[in-house]
């Protein structure tokens, strides 16, 4: 998609996401360690990654709308996506970073 | 154109659609996410912010964390109610978990830490506070010293805070503490141990008046004590190496000492006594030096040991050999005149036999009277030798020494002649003096007679007398005891003398004068008789300035009656027989002799076991007048027992020359009359006489 690359200013293809979680509870331990291996295999050098503690920061939750944890959200590239749970569905990840194959996506738009 | 608006709303539409599509799948996968339990925590948004719900098992890690921390973990209500406590609590007041919440947390408190305890519950800053307190046990068994820290909880507005507080058990680290402040005080003993031991050590060197050093061959670095330092009159002593303390010593020992420090890396031990030129003054002073070394694995690692100054030992040393020669010579003196006088005796003797036989022409009377002379003149020179030797005589008395030395004056006036200025200074105080006042009468002369002999071109002779307190050490110089002495100082203006002469003075026969002129034993008799008075004599004189003697008699107190007079000497002749004990021949025979002239009958014996038999076999004596020394087992005295055993009405006379013998005197001996050789006819008159009337 042409939004995809249109962020002007940073590198374009450079991801920026965020893992909300809550304190060491064993899902949040589990979505921090996916997502650790996700990125790696598939994002290597090309992200940033902010976990956020709900505990810790409650009103962080407010502006990207989280209403559970463990949630990612991907800020970038656009759009804006939420992926709830432990994030052990790598697929769903995947889809959801639009790093999967496009073709379920693209098929919705035809 | 309405076909293309129509298009475009179309594709806006399905864009809308694809745009809702996603929204709702991400929906739907939220849903799904909270109805499979996938999610620990959901977030309420409301008007005071965020409130993030954990779901139950969320919590179970911190439970965990809680359950097996070795804190004890509590929520309180604002008053102090239990809301919730771990296990360790529970463990800690022996109070079950279920028995325990609900109760107050303040029931467990120590009532003395109770203010503590209601300071810490009391709304404080949000990061938390602290305190440290005593937790009792239920059954008061135990006080458990604890720390709580607590944080306070807001739940909602309107609703009373929680506290919640962590309470960690102290005895262990207070444990650790102790046990720190026990191995603290123990090191502190062991340091204060170690300081007494070295205290001690420094006192007993101290008290030796010693030293330390210390030498390390490895890393050069060594160590002195500040007596070391005193010693060698150097406190900036930069190296103390074998090198630089051969340096300290003077160029002839400076090789032995560097000798010796070599030499002590392999025998393990050093000792030298030589000399060195002190830094601070340049005096020349004997030092001692000794240490051992040390060796690690057979190598030498280190000399240390001890320093003293010996100069002053060595100085007693030095006196003691100059004492003990001096006693050598007096012993040899004192028999060589013991001899003399026998034979001044049997001259003497025979004079005055001859005298009564001869005729009385001029000329045997002027010969006769020339050989008396010389008779007496060795009779006082031998009176010198035996001072010296102290076996005169001697008959002390408290003496008062202003009047002895003003009475004196003009007799000394007249002994040193025009041309010297004799002054006899006053005493500051009536002073007395335990000592024969004849023999110090003939000391002063003797020094005198050196004075004006020093000063043939006239000069000043001065007689003072003072008083001196003598110390211990300088008691012990001079071989006596301490205490208060009457000095009497003769001091002339004369050429002096060297120090070598002046060690040699006090020596029998040494002198300087003219062969002739002197006898050699004036001083002799001087350090004789001071010596024998229990003082001594001092003597100071720098060459080209004069010399100064001083004789240190006892101090005494003022004789409590007055000195007898002395009877005027005549011959008294009497009767009776007398038994004379003798061994030498001639003394013997001019003994018997002499008393026949004086009328009285004379049995001889020339021992004392003969003495005896005669006695024994029933001869009629009426006295025995026997000489102290002779040959066998019966000498004077034991024959004078012997004779007060078994005849008491038979008085007995001695007679030596060698008369301050201390003779044992237990009650028998009270009452012997001594005559003293050599003794002329009037001397013997008057002692046999007052022996025989004396018993009678």
């Amino acid at each position: 998609m042409s939004s995809d690359i249109a962020t002007p200013g940073t590198d374009p293809g450079r991801y920026k996401l965020c893992l909300f979680v809550t304190g060491s509870t064993p899902r949040s331990a589990r979505a921090i360690e996916n997502m650790h291996k996700i990125c790696d295999e598939n994002l290597q050098g090309r992200y940033d990654l902010e976990i956020i503690d709900v505990y810790e920061n409650p009103e962080a939750t407010r502006d990207l709308q989280i209403i559970a944890t463990p949630t990612l959200v991907k800020i970038l590239p656009e759009p804006l996506r939420r992926i709830i749970g432990d994030l052990s569905d790598k697929e769903r990840v995947l889809a959801g970073l639009n790093l999967a194959p496009l073709g379920a996506a693209n098929n919705r738009l035809k | 154109m309405s076909g293309e608006e129509s298009n475009a709303e179309l594709v806006a539409a399905l864009l809308r659609i694809a745009d809702l599509e996603v929204r709702l799948s991400e929906a739907d996968d939220t849903l799904n996410a909270i109805r499979a339990g996938e999610v620990d925590a959901v977030v309420i948004g409301g008007p005071d912010g965020q409130l993030i719900y954990t779901l139950e098992n969320a919590d179970r890690p911190y439970r965990l964390l809680i359950e097996q921390m070795q804190e004890c973990a509590v929520t309180l209500g604002v008053d102090g109610t239990i809301l919730y406590c771990n296990q360790r609590l529970s463990t800690l007041t022996g109070v079950r978990r279920e028995a325990l919440v609900g109760r107050h947390l303040q029931e467990f408190v120590a009532p003395q830490d109770r203010p503590v305890f209601d300071q810490l519950l009391t709304r404080g800053s949000l990061l938390g506070r602290s305190a440290e307190f005593g937790l009792v046990t239920a059954d008061g068994s135990e006080n458990v010293p604890v720390n709580m820290s607590v944080a306070d909880l807001p739940i909602e507005a309107g609703t009373p805070d929680l506290l919640c507080g962590v309470i960690t058990d102290l005895t262990r680290s207070r444990k650790r503490t102790d046990e720190l402040a026990a191995a603290n005080q123990q090191l502190a003993t062991e340091i204060d141990e170690r300081r007494r031991t070295e205290d001690k050590l420094r006192l007993a060197l101290d008290a030796a008046d010693m030293g330390n050093w210390d030498m390390d061959l490895l890393t050069g670095r060594t160590t002195r004590s500040a007596r070391f330092d005193q010693i060698i009159g150097d406190v900036h002593l930069g190296k103390w190496t074998p090198e630089a303390a051969a340096q300290l010593f003077v160029d002839e020992d400076r090789r032995a000492v560097a000798d010796a420090f070599a030499s002590a890396i392999h025998s393990g031990i050093i000792d030298l006594e030589k000399r060195i030129r002190r830094r601070n003054d340049g005096a020349l002073r004997w030092v001692q030096i000794k240490g051992l070394t040390f060796y690690d694995e057979g190598k030498p690692v280190r000399i240390a040991g001890v320093v003293s100054d010996v100069t002053d030992r060595r100085l007693i040393d030095e006196q003691l050999r100059q004492a003990q020669k001096m006693e050598a010579i007096g012993q040899l003196t004192g028999g060589v005149a013991h001899d003399f006088n026998n034979l001044l005796m049997v001259i003497a003797g025979s004079l005055d036999l001859l005298e009564s036989r001869v005729g009385g022409d001029a000329k045997t009377i002027r010969y006769l009277s020339t050989a008396r002379h010389g008779v007496e003149r060795g009779a006082k020179l031998n009176q010198q030798l035996l001072a010296f030797a102290r076996r005169q005589d001697l008959r002390t008395e408290s003496v008062d020494i202003g009047a002895l030395l003003c009475s004196f004056e003009n007799l000394l006036d007249r002994a040193i002649g025009e041309t010297i200025t004799v002054t006899i200074k006053d005493p500051p105080a009536l002073l007395h003096a335990r000592t024969d006042p004849h023999q110090l009468e003939t000391a002063i002369l003797n020094l005198a007679i050196n004075a004006r002999d020093a000063m043939p071109h006239g000069g000043t002779l001065i007689v003072s007398t003072g008083m001196r307190t003598v110390r211990s050490k300088t008691a012990a110089l001079n071989n006596t005891v301490a205490g208060d002495y009457v000095v009497v100082t003769v001091a002339d203006t004369g050429s002096g003398m060297s120090t070598e002469v002046v060690s040699k003075v006090f020596e029998p026969f040494f002198t300087t004068k003219e062969v002739g002129k002197g006898t050699g034993l004036g001083l002799s008799q001087v350090y004789g008789f001071a010596k024998q008075s229990g003082g001594f004599v001092t003597i100071e004189s720098v060459l080209g300035e004069g010399t100064s003697v001083s004789i240190h008699l006892p101090h005494a107190e003022a004789p409590s009656t007055s000195i007898d007079e002395r009877a005027p000497a005549r011959e008294v002749k009497g009767q009776g027989t007398v038994l004379v004990v003798e061994d030498d021949d001639d003394v013997r025979e001019i003994a018997s002799s002499m008393l026949r002239e004086l009328g009285y009958m004379v049995f001889e014996a020339d021992r004392g076991n003969k003495a005896l038999t005669l006695l024994d076999s029933g001869a009629p004596i009426d006295l025995v007048f026997t000489d102290v020394i002779m040959p066998g087992d019966v000498g004077g005295i034991e024959l004078a027992r012997a004779v007060k055993a078994n005849y008491r009405h038979i008085p007995v006379l001695l007679t030596s020359g060698y008369t301050a013998q201390r003779f044992q005197t237990d009650d028998m001996d009270e009452g012997l009359q001594i005559l003293r050789k050599p003794y002329n006819r009037v001397d013997l008159s008057l002692a046999v006489k007052s022996a025989i009337g004396g018993e009678r």
